[in-house]
C-alpha cells in the first residue's frame, strides 16, 4: 500500500515496532493507518507516534454493537508480543471503548490522541446505520480530522452466522445520511469522509463518491488478490492458504505478493478512471457528492425491488454559498493552548540529551491531557523504550484536566499534589503518575476519590500510585501497568490482561469481569469482596503464608527494596506477599499514604486478609511456559 | 465439519489398483478399496470449506462436506441420505467420476485434496451392502404418463425423479440391455454391470417400466409416444462417432471404438458375439487414435484380449506435468494424466495425426503419421502445421478411433420428430425448462448438451425431470 501511496490499515492489534522502519529497497511494512479499538491492544505511545492516521474504531459495519475475541489457541508469542498479553491466553475486546460513554468522551479520546501524534489525522470509524449522521456531525464537532463509515458487507471472516445474517446495513444508506448532515450543516468540507464494506470495483468507488466519499476502504477484495479463498476458518487457525494464520506450516502457503495487490488497485483506479470519462468528471474531487448522476436501474424486474424508494439516499443537499461539499480544511485541534508545549520547552534537554530535568508547575481543569504530547516526543525519538527512569521529572500542583498523564511514556514521571479527573493513565506506557492531596487539606485521602473514572484504561506498562479513591473501572483492559490505590468503584479490573493492581480499600461490584491476565491483590476488611467479585474468569486466592514466601526469597538472597519491577512482575503464580507488600512500600514511599503506613505497621494483621485475584485461564497459561521453560532448563543441563 | 486441523494431520491416501499383471487377466474392477476407518480419517481432511468449491466443482451440486464429516463422526447411513439427495447413482460416479470435486477442493491448491470420489463410493458401497438402499416408492400417483427414451445416466435419474414424483414412467431402450454408454461403452473393469442391475431393480419397484430392444424411430415411431403420453424426455447418447477421413478408413480392421467396446461388453455378459462380425485384438498390434477416456476403454479392453502391442495416438501436444494453480484452480485443468489402461504399458504420443491407413488383400496393416506443430496465430487461435519430414510410419492390424463424438444421430427418431437442433446439430433445450422446440418434449443429457460425463448426465436428468414435473402439475418439489 506504501508503494501506491495507499494508506493500510493495522486494524485492531497492534503492530510489531520492526516495521516501522523502512526496508532497503524502499519499501515500508509500516502501516499507515493505526487503529484505536476498545481493546486497546497494543496502542502503545511508540505505536501512536508512528502512525499518519488514527482511528477510533466506535464499531465494525459487519457486526455492530459487537465485541471481538481472540481464543487462547491463536495467542502465540509474537501476537501475545505485539498485544502485550500472555501467550495462550484468549483476549477479548469489549463492545464498548470504556472511555467513551458520551460525544464529549469521543471528543476528549480524540484529543487525547491528537497529542500522542499531533501530525497524525485522527479518524473515527462508524457504522452504516439511520441516524448515522447525526452522530458524524458530531465526530466533525469532536474535531475528527476523518470519518469513516462501515457498511455490513465484507469482513465477515470469522464473525458468527449471527452477525454475518442480520446485523450491520448497506454503506450506501449510512454514507449518503453522512454526506446529507454535514453539507447541511456545513460540517462537511472539515473532514474526511472514507466508506467501506464490501468495496469490490471501481464503480463502487464512483457511487460512493458521487454519494460523497472522499476516501475508500478496501479489505476483502486485495484479501482475495492475495490468496484468501474464503474458508471462514480465521478464528481457527487452520487458514489453509496461510493468510489468517501465524502458524508457520501454514504461512508457508501463502503465495500473495504486494504486486498482487498493486495490480488490483491499478485495475480499480483505471476502471474508476474510464467511468469518470464516461461522466465527464476531470477531477475526482469534482465528482465527490454529485449524487444527482446516480438514477435506479429501471431494468432490474424483481418483486422485492417495487417497494424500493431511493429518493432519499440520492438526495442532494443545498449548499449554502461557501459550504464545500468535500474535504478541503483542517480541524482545529487547540493544540497551541497545550500545557503540553510548555512541558516540551522545558524538557529539551532531557530530550535531546538525555539529561534528567525537574519541572515544577500549576495545574488547572482546562488542561486537558497533559504529559502525552511530551509523551510522543519520547515516542518518536527512543521508541517504546523511552527514557531512563525519572528523567523527566514533573510535579503539578492543583487539579488536573481529563486524561492527566495519558499514554505517558518511560522516562516520564508525574506527580500530582491535588486530584485527577477522568483517564488519568489512559493507556500508560512506561510512565509513573502518583497523584496524592496536598498536605494542608483537611480530608481524608482513603475516604475520598482522588482520580475519575476509567483510569489507566489500555495501559501498557509503568506504575502508578493514587493515594485515595478511584472511580469506576479502574484499571479496565491494563495490559502491564502496575498500580495502587485506596479503593475502587465497579468494574474494578474488568477485561484485563495483565499488571498489576493492588486495591487498599473497598471495592465496587463487578470486579474482574472478563479478566484474563494480571492479577490483583484487594483488602477485604469486611470479607464481603467475594460477593462483588465477578467470578466467571477468576479465582480467589488466600496470600501463602509470609514466613514461606520470605523464606524463598532469602534463598534467592532476596533484598526486597533492591528488587526492581522486572523482578515482582517475575512470577506472579508465587512470592505474593514480598511482592505485595514491596508495593504497598512504594506507595508509601511516593504518596506518603498513611494508610500504606498504618497496613505496614501492622503487617501481620492485614496480610490474611488480602484476597489473591487469579484468572484462570492466566495461571494456566503460566503454568505451561514454566513447564516449558523448566524441562528446557533440565535438557540443557542435561547436555553439560 | 471433519476434524479442523485434520488436513495438517492426516496424509492423503486413495484407493489403489491391484497389479497391471493381475488385472489385465480378466474384466473385473480392480480397485482396491480403502478400509473403513480410514475412510473416516480421509473425510476429517475435510475443512468444511466457508466457500466449498467442491460445491460447484461438482455438476450434481454434492454436499462434500456434510458426508465427508458425517463419514468423519462415523454416521455412514445419514451419509448415505445425504449423498443421494443430490445425487441419484454414486455407484456410477464414484467409479467413473474424473471428479472435478477434488480438483475444486481447497487442498488441491497444494495437490492433496480430499479423496472425495473415494468416500462417495464407499458410502454407497457401504449403503447397498447394508441393505440401506430401498425403493422409495410415491406414496400418490398423478396418474401422468411420461416416456423417456435413452436408459443411460440421464435417463435413468430422470426416471428415478419422475416416479419418486408419483408419475408413471415408461423408459425406452434400442439396445437389450438397459445403461446406456455405462453398459456397453464402459468396461467392465471400470464398473461392474452387476451395479446397474441392482439399480434397474430399485426403479422397476419404484415402478418405472423398461422397454428393452424398443428403438424409438426404427422399431417404434416417435409419433406413438407423442400420442400415448403427456410429455417425451430424450435422453438418448450423442453417438455420432467423430471419424476419421483418410485413405484407407475403409479397409477391414479399422473400426469406431465403439464398435469394439460393446462387443466386450456383451461377451461378459456371455452373449455369443456372431463371428462375421466378431472384433478382437488378440494377437494385434493396435493402434487407438484419440487421447481421451474412450481410447483408454480400448486400450484396457485391448490389453485383455491379448494384444501384442497398444499405440494411442493424440493430435494435440503433450499437457504439462503440472498445472499453474493460479490460473486453474478450482477449475479442472489440462494436465498430463495416466489412466489405470494407459499404465498398463500402452505407448503414448502426442502431436500426431494420421495422414493414411495402409492395407493389404483390404486389410489395414499399416497406418502413416505425420508430427504436428501447434502455434498460436495472431487471433489467439491455436493452430496445427505439419513438419516436414516428419512422417513415419506404425505397424497396425487393428485401427481402432476414439476421437470422440459429435452430435447425436440425426436419423430415425430426431429426424421424424423434426426437433429443432443447436448450431453443434445437438437437441436444442435449455436447462431451466429443457423444452425442445415440440411441445411437451424435453430432452436432457448428452442428446442435449453434446458428449459429457455420466454426472453431467445425472445432472441433466434430475433437473429436466424437474422441469417436466413443473410442466404436468404446474409446480414441482423435485429438486433442481
Amino acid at each position: 500500500m506504501n508503494r501506491i501511496g495507499g494508506k493500510s490499515n493495522t486494524g485492531e492489534g497492534g503492530e510489531l515496532p520492526e516495521r516501522f522502519k523502512s526496508m532497503e529497497n524502499g519499501d515500508s511494512k509500516r502501516s499507515a493507518i493505526k487503529q484505536v479499538a476498545s481493546g486497546r491492544f497494543g496502542v502503545t505511545t511508540e505505536y501512536l507516534a508512528n502512525s499518519d492516521v488514527i482511528q477510533i474504531k466506535m464499531a465494525q459495519g459487519a457486526k455492530p454493537g459487537e465485541g471481538g475475541q481472540l481464543p487462547g489457541h491463536k495467542v502465540d508469542a509474537t501476537i501475545a508480543r505485539v498485544r502485550h498479553s500472555t501467550a495462550g491466553v484468549g483476549l477479548i475486546s469489549p463492545p464498548p471503548h470504556h472511555d467513551i460513554y458520551s460525544i464529549e468522551d469521543l471528543a476528549q479520546l480524540i484529543h487525547d490522541l491528537k497529542n500522542a501524534n499531533p501530525q497524525a489525522d485522527i479518524s473515527v470509524k462508524l457504522v452504516a446505520e439511520v441516524g448515522v449522521g447525526t452522530v458524524a456531525a458530531g465526530v466533525s464537532k469532536a474535531h475528527a480530522d476523518h470519518v469513516t463509515i462501515a457498511g455490513f458487507d465484507g469482513g465477515t471472516g470469522a464473525s458468527p452466522l449471527t452477525s454475518i445474517k442480520h446485523a450491520g446495513s448497506p454503506w450506501e444508506i449510512g454514507l449518503a445520511e453522512t454526506h446529507q448532515t454535514l453539507v447541511m450543516n456545513n460540517l462537511r468540507s472539515r473532514i474526511a469522509v472514507q466508506v467501506d464494506g464490501g468495496m469490490r470495483t471501481g464503480r463502487d468507488v464512483v457511487v460512493g463518491a458521487l454519494l460523497g466519499a472522499d476516501e475508500f476502504g478496501f479489505a476483502t477484495a486485495p484479501l482475495i488478490v492475495e490468496g484468501c479463498i474464503m474458508m471462514r476458518k480465521c478464528h481457527l487457525n487452520t487458514c489453509p492458504v496461510g493468510v489468517a494464520t501465524q502458524d508457520p506450516e501454514l504461512r508457508k502457503r501463502f503465495t500473495g505478493k504486494p504486486e498482487h495487490v498493486v495490480n488490483y488497485f491499478f485495475f480499480v483506479a483505471e476502471e474508476i478512471r474510464e467511468l469518470m470519462a464516461q461522466l465527464g468528471f476531470r477531477k475526482f474531487d469534482d465528482m465527490i457528492g454529485q449524487s444527482q448522476h446516480l438514477n435506479m436501474r429501471k431494468a432490474i424486474d424483481h418483486w422485492k425491488a417495487q417497494g424500493l424508494d431511493f429518493s432519499r439516499v440520492l438526495h442532494k443537499p443545498e449548499a449554502g454559498p461557501g459550504v464545500g461539499i468535500y474535504h478541503t480544511g483542517k480541524q482545529d485541534h487547540g493544540l497551541d493552548k497545550a500545557l503540553d508545549n510548555e512541558l516540551i520547552a522545558l524538557s529539551r534537554d532531557a530530550l535531546d540529551n538525555k539529561t534528567p530535568v525537574k519541572i515544577e508547575l500549576p495545574v488547572r481543569n482546562t488542561n486537558r491531557t497533559v504529559g502525552t504530547m511530551l509523551s510522543g516526543e519520547v515516542a518518536k525519538r527512543y521508541g517504546h523504550a523511552g527514557l531512563p527512569e525519572d528523567t523527566i521529572n514533573i510535579t503539578l500542583r492543583g487539579t488536573a484536566g481529563q486524561s492527566f498523564g495519558a499514554f505517558a511514556a518511560h522516562g516520564i514521571s508525574m506527580e500530582l499534589i491535588g486530584e485527577g479527573n477522568d483517564y488519568v493513565g489512559k493507556g500508560l506506557c512506561g510512565g509513573r503518575l502518583v497523584v496524592y492531596p496536598p498536605a494542608e487539606t483537611p480530608i481524608i485521602a482513603e475516604e475520598n476519590i482522588i482520580v475519575g473514572n476509567t483510569v489507566l484504561y489500555g495501559a501498557i506498562s509503568g506504575e502508578c500510585y493514587f493515594r485515595g479513591v478511584a472511580g469506576e473501572r479502574f484499571a479496565v483492559r491494563n495490559s502491564g501497568a502496575i498500580a495502587v490505590v485506596e479503593g475502587v468503584g465497579d468494574h474494578g479490573c474488568e477485561y484485563m490482561t495483565g499488571g498489576i493492581v493492588v486495591v487498599l480499600g473497598e471495592s465496587g461490584r463487578n470486579f474482574a469481569a472478563g479478566m484474563s491476565g494480571g492479577i490483583a491483590y484487594v483488602l477485604d476488611e469486611q470479607g464481603d469482596f467475594e460477593q462483588r467479585c465477578n467470578l466467571a474468569m477468576v479465582d480467589l486466592e488466600p496470600i501463602p503464608a509470609e514466613d514461606d514466601a520470605l523464606e524463598s526469597l532469602e534463598h534467592q538472597g532476596g533484598d526486597l527494596e533492591t528488587h526492581g519491577l522486572v523482578d515482582i512482575s517475575h512470577d506472579m503464580t508465587r512470592y505474593d506477599a514480598a511482592r505485595l507488600r514491596l508495593l504497598i512500600e512504594r506507595h508509601t514511599h511516593y504518596t506518603g499514604s498513611s494508610r500504606g503506613r498504618q497496613i505496614l505497621d501492622n503487617w501481620r494483621d492485614y496480610l490474611p486478609k488480602f484476597v489473591k485475584v487469579m484468572p484462570v485461564d492466566y495461571r494456566r497459561a503460566l503454568q505451561e511456559m514454566q513447564a516449558v521453560q523448566a524441562a528446557a532448563g533440565q535438557a540443557a543441563r542435561g547436555e553439560h | 465439519m471433519g476434524k479442523p486441523t485434520g488436513f495438517l494431520e492426516y496424509e492423503r491416501l486413495d484407493r489403489t489398483y491391484a497389479p497391471a499383471a493381475d488385472r489385465v487377466q480378466h474384466y473385473n474392477e480392480f480397485v482396491i478399496p480403502l478400509k473403513e476407518n480410514e475412510i473416516s480419517r480421509q473425510g476429517a481432511r475435510c475443512m468444511d470449506c466457508g466457500i466449498p468449491f467442491c460445491h460447484q466443482g461438482c455438476p450434481v451440486n454434492n454436499i462434500i462436506p456434510d458426508w465427508n464429516d458425517l463419514v468423519y463422526q462415523g454416521n455412514w447411513q445419514e451419509a448415505l441420505t445425504v449423498l443421494h439427495s443430490t445425487n441419484n447413482f454414486p455407484e456410477f460416479t464414484g467409479r467413473i467420476c474424473p471428479a472435478p470435486c477434488e480438483a475444486a477442493c481447497t487442498l488441491n491448491i497444494d495437490d492433496n485434496p480430499v479423496t472425495i470420489k473415494t468416500i462417495e463410493c464407499a458410502i454407497v458401497d457401504k449403503g447397498w451392502e447394508e441393505g440401506w438402499i430401498q425403493p422409495q416408492i410415491a406414496a400418490h400417483k398423478t396418474g401422468k404418463h411420461i416416456a423417456i427414451v435413452g436408459s443411460g445416466p440421464a435417463g435413468l435419474a430422470a426416471a428415478q425423479q419422475l416416479a419418486r414424483a408419483g408419475h408413471e414412467v415408461d423408459l425406452f431402450e434400442k439396445n437389450d440391455r438397459i445403461g446406456g454408454l455405462m453398459r456397453y461403452g464402459i468396461p467392465g473393469f471400470k464398473m461392474e454391470k452387476k451395479t446397474i442391475d441392482r439399480r434397474m431393480a430399485q426403479l422397476q419397484a419404484e415402478g418405472v417400466t423398461f422397454h428393452t430392444d424398443t428403438h424409438i424411430g426404427d422399431t417404434l415411431p416417435a409419433k406413438e409416444l407423442l400420442d400415448k403420453f403427456d410429455a417425451v424426455v430424450l435422453t438418448g447418447g450423442s453417438e455420432h462417432s467423430r471419424d476419421l477421413e483418410v485413405p484407407g478408413r475403409e479397409l477391414d480392421g479399422v473400426h469406431f471404438a465403439m464398435t469394439f467396446l460393446p462387443q466386450q461388453n456383451k461377451r461378459n455378459e456371455g452373449d455369443i458375439i456372431d463371428p462375421a462380425i466378431s472384433l478382437t485384438a488378440e494377437g494385434k498390434h493396435v493402434i487407438v487414435i484419440g487421447g481421451g477416456d474412450t481410447g483408454s476403454d480400448c486400450i484396457g479392453t485391448s490389453f485383455r484380449q491379448g494384444a501384442l502391442s497398444v499405440t494411442q495416438l493424440e493430435i494435440l501436444p503433450q499437457p504439462p506435468e503440472k498445472e499453474n494453480k493460479a490460473l486453474t484452480w478450482p477449475d479442472w485443468p489440462n494436465k498430463m494424466r495416466t489412466s489405470s489402461s494407459q499404465d498398463e504399458g500402452a505407448v503414448r504420443d502426442w502431436s500426431v495425426a494420421t495422414s493414411s491407413i495402409e492395407g493389404e488383400d483390404g486389410k489395414v496393416t499399416a497406418i502413416n503419421c505425420v508430427r504436428l506443430d501447434w502455434k498460436q496465430d495472431d487471433n489467439g487461435q491455436w493452430k496445427m502445421t505439419e513438419v516436414p519430414g516428419s512422417e513415419f510410419q506404425l505397424k497396425a492390424d487393428l485401427v481402432l478411433l476414439a476421437m470422440g463424438f459429435v452430435h447425436p444421430v440425426h436419423t430415425g427418431m430426431l429426424q421424424e420428430l423434426d426437433v429443432t437442433l443447436d448450431p453443434r446439430g445437438n437437441v436444442q433445450a435449455d436447462t431451466e425448462q429443457y423444452q425442445t422446440s415440440i411441445d411437451k418434449v424435453f430432452s436432457a443429457g448428452d442428446m442435449r448438451r453434446g458428449q459429457s460425463l455420466v454426472v453431467w448426465a445425472i445432472r441433466e436428468g434430475r433437473q429436466c425431470a424437474r422441469a417436466v414435473d413443473e410442466f404436468l402439475m404446474g409446480c414441482s418439489d423435485l429438486p433442481r
